[in-house]
């Protein structure tokens, strides 16, 4: 597969619509700051709840 | 003359169609990144897959097996927050970048590892954990079976012996056979099983409290706790729940590729991964310490009496051929997209029948790994942790969040992720780091800990220290000498 030209081809067409969305900032459902501080907030609640609660 | 160009149009048009549907079939094995419009998992057709996945029979076992180091009150918070943790690092260092990208996880792992160092992680992480847990729920099937035919007959149930041990055996062919026939059995074998074990789940649960109330439960003893101590007791019950947790990384990436975008990939692991992994944890918890023993196959004979007791060993042993088949699967449509040409040419049913031989030797040469298959469990995280660590170091704090994917997927010998011969030094020597100062701060194989492992835990310092040496040799010596397009 890798010394297909198609192939080849193929590739640098994908990763050039990859380039164009990045380059135009176009990703959808991008994890924002609120993402990860409600990941964090999550994760430290039920670390310290359950730490409280059972340890 | 229109005839002709026609007919020569619709061929074209068929040789190109052909073409795009060979192309996107390798892109749907790893070889080329998916593209936003071919990923197809939504937020709950992902929650859906990762509960599938979690809600397997190794739940039970790793229930059972915090049992012996604490009670059910302690168990449920080692259960909670080992998991959360684990499975939070673990999806931020897999599934971020493989839900922006839809790149496979092992051909991200080259902007890591190097694409020679990629296979070694391969080897290390997948292979031996997958022989590991095959051979694990080998002996479960075994016992499972050895318990069907004890509790038929009125007998005492054998748990290392010869039936227990040819039963296994026969559990890792019929699985070899399974998977050399393909996936079309596997995925029909996915949908029946993990409903059903969510039936399963609630049924034992209901019997464990139709016999005792929450309260009785929570306030009986552990097993067997190792220590006095029971600070100490209840951090390895953590730790085993961390190592849990990071023992979803070789897995998740892969899954995550085929969700919408980024988010899609991330927080379903939450309520699949976490939220199903630790209900069935849970519920092997209550039920070892309710009936005296942290083996499943043990504890479903007797809480569910004879009847029930023999449909339930039938179908843990049936989910365990389920769950052996897909990691066995996974693991070789993995190893042939990481390995060698001479690996890629080794036919299908061959390579995955001498995969199977080191855990049939397992089962056959050592079945007591079963009942301190926790020791193996925490081993993998000594791996995992630092994976995690360097995972998101590098894609988030040396990378910004940027990959570039043609690099990552042309030929490698002369790319920028060649690094030294394939091989990025700085990551593995980040990877070795972390092991050494995992096994310093506590012993798998003995339990044996430094003070500090009652306050840090041994996965954290890992997961840290990895991440931190990876950042810091990056800078200095990567960036310097122009590898692997750090910006």
């Amino acid at each position: 597969m890798e010394n297909d030209i198609a192939w080849q081809n193929e590739l640098v067409r994908r990763a050039r619509i990859y380039e164009d969305i990045e380059a135009g900032r176009r990703f959808e459902g991008t994890m924002t700051a609120l993402d990860y501080a409600a990941m964090a907030a999550l994760t430290f609640v039920l670390v310290v709840a359950f730490w409280i609660w059972g340890a | 003359m229109t005839d002709h160009v026609a007919s020569g149009g619709i061929a074209a048009t068929d040789s190109e169609r052909a073409e795009a549907g060979r192309h996107r079939a390798a892109a749907e094995r790893g070889d080329a990144p998916l593209l936003p419009s071919e990923r197809l998992w939504g937020f709950w057709e992902f929650t859906y897959s990762n509960s599938a996945l979690a809600i397997a029979t190794w739940a039970f076992l790793i229930g059972g097996s915090v049992g012996l180091f604490v009670g059910p009150k302690e168990g449920i918070a080692a259960i909670v927050i080992g998991n959360i943790v684990g499975v939070v690092l673990t999806a931020l260092a897999t599934t971020c970048m493989s839900g922006r990208y839809g790149v496979e996880q092992f051909i991200a792992l080259r902007s890591q590892f190097g694409y020679n160092g990629s296979r070694v992680v391969y080897l290390l992480a997948v292979v031996l954990l997958t022989m590991g847990w095959l051979a694990v729920l080998a002996m479960m099937f075994g016992r499972s079976i050895d318990g069907l035919m004890a509790l038929s007959a009125g007998e005492a149930a054998s748990p290392t012996g010869g039936k227990m041990i040819v039963a296994a055996v026969g559990a890792i062919l019929l699985t070899w056979f399974i998977v050399a026939k393909g996936p079309t059995s596997i995925k029909f074998f996915n949908m029946v099983v993990s409903p059903a074990l969510v039936v399963l789940m609630v049924v034992m649960l209901y019997l464990i409290l139709s016999q005792r109330s929450f309260d009785e439960l929570l306030a009986l003893p552990a097993l067997d706790p190792p220590f006095e101590d029971n600070t100490l007791n209840f951090i390895i019950a953590v730790e085993v729940n961390l190592a849990a947790g990071f023992s979803w990384w070789p897995y998740i990436g892969n899954l995550a590729r085929l969700t919408k975008n980024e988010r899609t990939a991330f927080w379903p692991n939450i309520l699949g991964i976490f939220g199903a992994a630790a209900l069935g944890e849970i519920v092997g918890l209550l039920a070892a310490v309710a009936l005296g023993d942290s083996d499943p196959t043990i504890w479903m004979t007797r809480i569910a009496g004879p009847i029930i007791g023999v449909v339930a060993l039938l179908f843990v042993a049936f989910a365990n051929m389920t769950s052996m088949a897909n990691i066995l699967y996974t693991s070789i449509v993995g190893l042939r997209q990481v390995g060698t040409e001479p690996v890629r040419r080794i036919p299908w049913g061959m390579i995955l029948f001498l995969f199977c031989l080191i855990p049939l030797g397992l089962v056959v040469f050592y079945p007591e790994m079963y009942d301190g298959f926790f020791i193996f469990l925490v081993w993998t995280s000594a791996l995992n942790s630092a994976l995690a660590g360097i995972g998101i170091v590098d894609y988030f704090f040396l990378r910004g969040q940027k990959l570039d994917m043609h690099s990552l997927h042309r030929p490698q010998e002369n790319g920028p992720y060649r690094f030294w011969a394939g091989f990025n030094p700085v990551g593995l020597a980040a990877l070795a780091v972390g092991f050494v100062v995992y096994v310093t701060i506590f012993n798998p194989q003995t339990l044996a800990s430094l003070p500090a492992f009652k306050y840090l835990t041994a996965s954290i310092p890992a997961c840290l220290v990895a991440g931190a040496v990876h950042y810091v040799l990056t800078r200095l010596v990567a960036r310097r000498r122009g590898w692997g397009l750090y910006p």
